[in-house]
């Protein structure tokens, strides 16, 4: 690696080095607690998928740049230079890591490995090292940002031929939108997938509840923060943030996607609008009589829900899924005895993302998520969020579980009574 | 050697004191005054009050207590043990009242807190050498240990001498003297200090202990001060 390339690098480094960044790096014993906390390691039995083996990685080469210890005696600490090498080490342990922040529980200071990672992913992106497809999607979704026009018109037909399908599970009155876009004073922005089944299920429930809600025209997903780069991160969001004031909604509600919805939430400063993720606002209808459901529609099917970390551990979205549930049906059976310590499904952090690429890694990785799921005996598996959704769906497929994996969304809506 | 025993005993103390203080202060100043993360790293579900959850994530370490118990058992011990070796030498230096609530004999613990401790380092140290701890362990965290055990052997030697084997050529009110001197700036070595079948034991002891707090300040066992704010993050 050339000097100009590694001085950029550095600055790249030096710009991530905030307080609580300094506190990550500069405090690990190494004391191997959270030897078991990450599901990879937990799965594989491979010592480079431990969570602090993965952030020794940058630390050392913090040590060697960024502290005196690391120039004067850089052997004691084994302070490392940043190299080509480095970089493919790095991109090992970020694109291994699903930023689930589950190591974080054992560590007893709790040093969070996604935080440490977002570095490894930064210099990956400033080194042009990183998966090409995130940057591609995160760049497209930008693109879209600053000229929605372009975009519109087919947005707005493929909208169209969804309406149909939205009224045969809610109906509406006639003359009323099925899926409204664009309306100036509505209370709630929803802010979908690209896809139906992220718009379709979630519309006939607004309806059912009276809401008056419109569609943002922009896809939840931050591809920017799947790759971990911050001005990717700002602009996907600041197009769904000036929509939103624009329209001068009071809420904006985030589809079923943890990422989506965590950097919304915790990301995007002060604003003034509220931040729900679309698991809260259900628990909301359900508790304010708004939307009924028919819980002989999942009859003798014992469901159990997994929790997507960036939801529940990491966003606190914990009680609404099981309040939720429990109107769905009698025979609920926990994965986990406490949803901090719940497994992650392995998907994360853009892992998905990464298509067949990587699939081979999630799954022989997520071994102790299958583990967990049989063990509830259950038949349905839900959840709230796409990536796990998809995860789960594969983990199904590879290793025959014999669930059926469903979004939460969809299941209230297929059991909305009329 | 008697030259020896005083550079040890008394320049390479304040040397080492003024840095562990001055290295100390400036690493926590430059950390504080540097900017915060902006966003939360909160965990949840949340628990209230912060502070006092926080406060018990740091002093009790109840994931570890959860899932590795025999680990958490001899981290509990160690630093139990750590603490009352620092009241111990506080009291070496000057009879302090309210430590005597349990009248007691300086040290604590009839010598089994050092025997407590070198114990624990010792299992902290041997942890080390087999993987995955080893895979994660660099040279410092093998340095740190051995010089904890050192000087925690050597000193608890001096204590093991006096207790359990009546060798008291040494009594705690030469070092008394010897350590209060150091702290009004009149330091005296005394003859007793320096000629006694003991005397190698306590400048081994001072020794190791001095090239520690050289070093801690610098390395990663600022954990003792770095424990709870990072613990507050995690809590919100
Ligand atoms: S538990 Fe925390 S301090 Fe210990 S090795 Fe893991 S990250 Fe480091
Ligand atoms: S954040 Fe999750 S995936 Fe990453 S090291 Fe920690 S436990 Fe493993």
């Amino acid at each position: 690696m050339d000097t100009k390339t590694r001085d950029e690098l550095l600055k790249l480094f030096q710009s991530k080095l905030n307080q609580t960044m300094r506190l990550y790096l500069e405090t690990c014993t190494r004391c191997g607690i959270c030897t078991e906390a990450c599901h990879a390691y937990a799965s594989m039995g491979q010592v480079r998928y431990i969570s602090a083996y993965r952030h020794e990685i940058v630390r050392r080469i913090y040590k060697r740049y960024f502290k005196g210890r690391g120039k004067l005696w850089p052997s004691v600490g084994e302070a490392k230079e940043l190299s080509e090498t480095a970089l493919d080490e790095l991109y090992e342990a970020a694109y291994s890591c699903t930023g689930c922040r589950r190591c974080m529980m054992y560590c007893p200071f709790g040093i969070d490995t996604q935080m440490l990672m977002s570095i490894a992913k930064l210099l990956l992106v400033g080194a042009h090292a990183e998966p090409e497809i995130l940057t591609m999607l995160a760049d497209t979704s930008i693109e879209k940002g600053k000229s929605l026009d372009i975009f519109k018109e087919s947005f707005l037909a493929g909208i169209k031929r969804l309406e149909a399908e939205v009224v045969k599970k809610w109906r509406i009155e006639a003359g009323k939108k099925a899926i409204p876009i664009d309306v100036e004073g509505a209370d709630l922005l929803y802010v979908a997938l690209a896809g139906a089944h992220s718009i379709i299920p979630a519309a006939a429930v607004f309806n059912a509840a009276g809401e008056k809600w419109t569609l943002s025209f922009f896809e939840a997903v931050n591809f920017g923060a799947f790759v971990g780069d911050p001005t990717r991160t700002r602009l996907i969001l600041d197009r769904i943030i000036n929509e939103a004031k624009r329209l001068k909604v009071k809420e904006v509600c985030i589809c079923e996607c943890g990422t989506a919805f965590r950097t919304m939430k915790q990301m995007s400063g002060k604003q003034p609008f509220e931040v729900s993720a679309i698991t809260e606002v259900h628990a909301r209808y359900l508790r304010a009589g708004r939307i009924k459901v028919d819980k002989s529609r999942f009859k003798k099917k014992p469901i159990t829900y997994h929790d997507p970390c960036q939801i529940a551990r990491n966003a606190g979205v914990i009680d609404e899924p099981r309040y939720i549930l429990r109107h769905l049906t009698d025979d609920f059976c926990e994965m986990s005895p406490d949803p901090r310590y719940n497994w992650c499904c392995g998907g994360g952090g853009g892992l998905v993302a990464l298509g067949e690429d990587n699939l081979d890694f999630r799954m022989k990785s997520a071994r102790v998520k299958v583990d967990q799921v049989k063990a509830t005996g259950a038949e349905i598996l839900t959840t709230a969020c796409e990536n796990c959704h998809t995860q789960l769906s594969n983990l199904n497929d590879h290793y025959k579980m014999g669930v059926d994996v469903q979004f939460l969304s969809s299941m209230v809506a297929d059991a909305l009574v009329q | 050697m008697d030259i020896v025993y005083y550079i040890v005993l008394v320049p390479m103390v304040y040397v080492a004191c003024v840095i562990f203080v001055v290295g100390t202060v400036v690493r926590l100043v430059k950390l504080f005054m540097t900017p915060k993360h902006s966003a939360t790293l909160q965990i949840f579900p949340e628990r209230r009050p912060r502070w006092l959850w926080a406060l018990g994530d740091a002093f009790l370490l109840p994931a570890t207590r959860r899932y590795k118990p025999f680990f958490w058992v001899v981290l509990m011990l160690f630093h139990l043990a750590f603490l009352l070796l620092i009241v111990g030498h506080i009291e070496l230096i000057a009879e302090i009242k309210p430590f005597q609530v349990i009248p007691h004999e300086v040290f604590l613990g009839r010598g089994f807190v050092g025997l407590v401790l070198a114990l624990a380092v010792l299992y902290f140290l041997f942890r080390r050498f087999v993987s995955p701890t080893k895979d994660l362990s660099v040279p410092e965290d093998y340095y740190l240990l051995i010089l904890l055990f050192l000087s925690v052997l050597f000193g608890s030697q001096m204590d093991w001498a006096r207790r359990w084997y009546g060798y008291d050529s040494l009594s705690a009110a030469d070092y008394r003297e010897y350590l209060s001197g150091l702290l009004y700036l009149r330091p005296h070595v005394s003859i007793d200090l320096t000629a006694s079948g003991h005397s190698f034991m306590l400048l081994l002891h001072v020794f190791f202990a001095n090239l520690f707090l050289l070093f801690l300040p610098f390395s990663q066992l600022m954990h003792s001060i770095f424990s709870l704010p990072m613990n507050k993050l995690r809590r919100g």
